[in-house]
């Protein structure tokens, strides 16, 4: 099965593909790319502006402030203004997605209320942001407005669909009960579907605020602001390919950072949750010390686990 | 109890498609508890998730006046916890059934509400296990737990499926005790689902045995 899904690809490709002869010089031309254009980064972007007076400013050419110089760079200022887009639109694209998901959910709703409502999810996230930033950018013009509100609608429909999937896929026997017992559609919603499916809801939460960070990152080529513009405008003429790839590589030790917080949320509410679980300053101790550590947390993991198999 | 809380089955046939049990003409009356046996996938939990209101009879009828809102308690098979919520939290849920929907919402630390959390974690000897998430705990601490949320919400009848589990004697004895306990002190009729004939026996008042397609309801169970 996998071999012929695997052959079809191929066959897909090899059609769809007509001049084999561009990927012999590929390799040649990407490392030509990479030492003259990409390497190394220019960390210049990391540092504040220079003016011929010899001052510290501000992209936006305000006075530099700041104690650190860091927080007057285009890296920091354009990824605090993408985080701060991308936490405004998850959370606004969360809180309306919730209530959209549990309609479409299959098993909390009849069809009839159902499909239109997976309908509506449908057509939110078939445009991408970016064509909705677009049309949010003739609106009301540039800026981070037109970004956030293109990436809250794309949040709907896309974080929609992933909760609308995890709610179906709980237990039936906790809603079964609720259902007999007589609980509404917001009780059972927030008692029942929220809470056991909490680690998928969590998970798709924090990803998508990831992926609202990476993509805010594309809606700077309209005009939305963030790092997205910085890097825009450095890879539009005159070129400057190694400042766009230290500003990727700043996006990309963000978004790493966002996958670390998440494994620690989600730590939470996942089956070893219960256990008491190790402190992030252990990365600060010493090797041997948080060795320790860990010994003194495992004995504790076992002491508290009271598994069925007792009874 | 009012004779308002009998239930009557007229003429139903359960089942998906094909009826799985036919032609079951019952009364049950308030303070009765009713064990069903027979083998497995003859259609006992069909027969439980009906009454539930779950799944629609293929014929006949059920006719009780039991409150939309709390008047049926149903502790399915695998018991419907909440598994990543405390224990406090999955008995709340069977409190607020005893209330408007807008109560908890409006009152969510109301005293009221906790004491009768509380009191009905005392009754099953669950109450140093109030903040604990209820996947950490053994199975005999679950069907606790279920019992205690069914329980809280006083409901007119009890519908519970294979509620006992595999437990060892010990942990069955405490479990019926309590049950039985609160279920005549709220005056619930219970209609259980079991597979042990000896713990039928030991709680129900009438034993319904399934046979082929047909329910046959031995005589009174404790004579």
């Amino acid at each position: 099965m996998g071999f012929t899904l695997l052959l079809l690809a191929w066959l897909s490709l090899d059609d769809l593909v007509e001049d084999w002869s561009q990927v012999e010089s590929a390799p040649e031309k990407l490392e030509i790319f990479f030492t003259e254009d990409l390497w190394p980064p220019d960390w210049s972007v990391l540092e504040a502006e220079v003016w011929v007076d010899g001052s510290l400013h501000k992209p936006n050419g305000d006075i530099c402030d700041e104690s650190i110089e860091l927080f007057c760079s285009k890296a920091w200022t354009g990824m605090v203004v993408t985080v701060k887009m991308a936490f405004i639109s998850t959370i606004v694209g969360f809180i309306f997605a919730v209530p959209l998901a549990s309609l479409a959910a299959g098993n909390m709703t009849p069809l009839p209320i159902a499909i239109p409502a997976r309908v509506l999810l449908a057509g939110l996230r078939s445009l991408p942001s970016i064509i909705w930033a677009l049309l949010f950018a003739i609106a009301l013009g540039f800026g981070p407005l037109p970004g956030i509100l293109a990436m809250t609608l794309y949040t709907i429909g896309y974080l929609g669909k992933l909760q609308y999937e995890a709610m179906e896929g709980i237990s039936n026997a906790p809603l079964e009960s609720a259902m007999a017992m007589g609980l509404n559609h917001s009780e059972r919603l927030f008692h029942v579907v929220i809470p056991e499916s909490s680690n998928e809801l969590l998970s798709q939460l924090l990803f998508m605020f990831e992926y609202n960070v990476r993509h805010g990152t594309v809606l700077g080529l309209v005009g939305a602001g963030g790092i997205g513009m910085y890097i825009d405008n450095y890879i539009n003429p005159p070129f400057d390919y190694d400042r766009a790839f230290a500003l990727l590589i700043v996006v990309f030790v963000v978004v790493v950072v966002i996958d670390l917080i998440s494994m620690f949320i989600r730590s939470f509410v996942t089956e070893e949750g219960d256990v008491k679980r190790p402190k992030w300053w252990t990365v600060l101790l010493p090797a041997g010390v948080a060795a320790d550590y860990y010994k003194k947390l495992s004995k504790f993991k076992g002491k508290n686990r009271s598994p069925d198999e007792s009874e | 109890m009012s004779e308002d809380s009998t239930l009557e089955l007229r003429d139903l046939s359960v089942g998906y498609k094909e009826p799985l049990i036919s032609k079951i003409n019952k009364k049950i009356l308030p303070g009765e508890s009713i064990a069903i046996l027979g083998p497995s996938g003859i259609g006992k939990t069909t027969l439980l998730r009906t009454i539930a209101g779950l799944i629609r009879p293929l014929s006949g009828e059920i006719s009780h006046s039991y409150p939309k809102r709390g008047g049926i308690g149903y502790i399915p098979q695998r018991l419907g916890l909440i598994r990543h919520s405390s224990v406090r939290s999955n008995i709340t849920i069977g409190a607020r059934t005893r209330r408007s929907r807008w109560y908890p919402a409006l009152f969510p630390l109301s005293r009221e509400l906790k004491n009768d959390v509380d009191s009905a974690m005392k009754s099953l000897n669950i109450e140093d296990l109030a903040d604990e998430p209820v996947r950490i705990l053994s199975g005999g601490q679950q069907r606790r737990v279920a019992i205690a949320r069914t329980l809280i919400q006083k409901p007119r009848i009890i519908l519970a499926d294979e509620f006992l589990g595999e437990l060892d004697t010990e942990n069955v004895k405490s479990i019926i005790a309590a049950t039985k306990a609160v279920i005549k002190e709220i005056g619930a009729t219970m209609i259980m689902v079991e597979h042990h004939e000896e713990r039928a026996i030991a709680i129900a008042d009438r034993i319904w045995r399934i046979k082929g397609n047909e329910l046959i309801e031995d005589g009174d169970s404790n004579q």
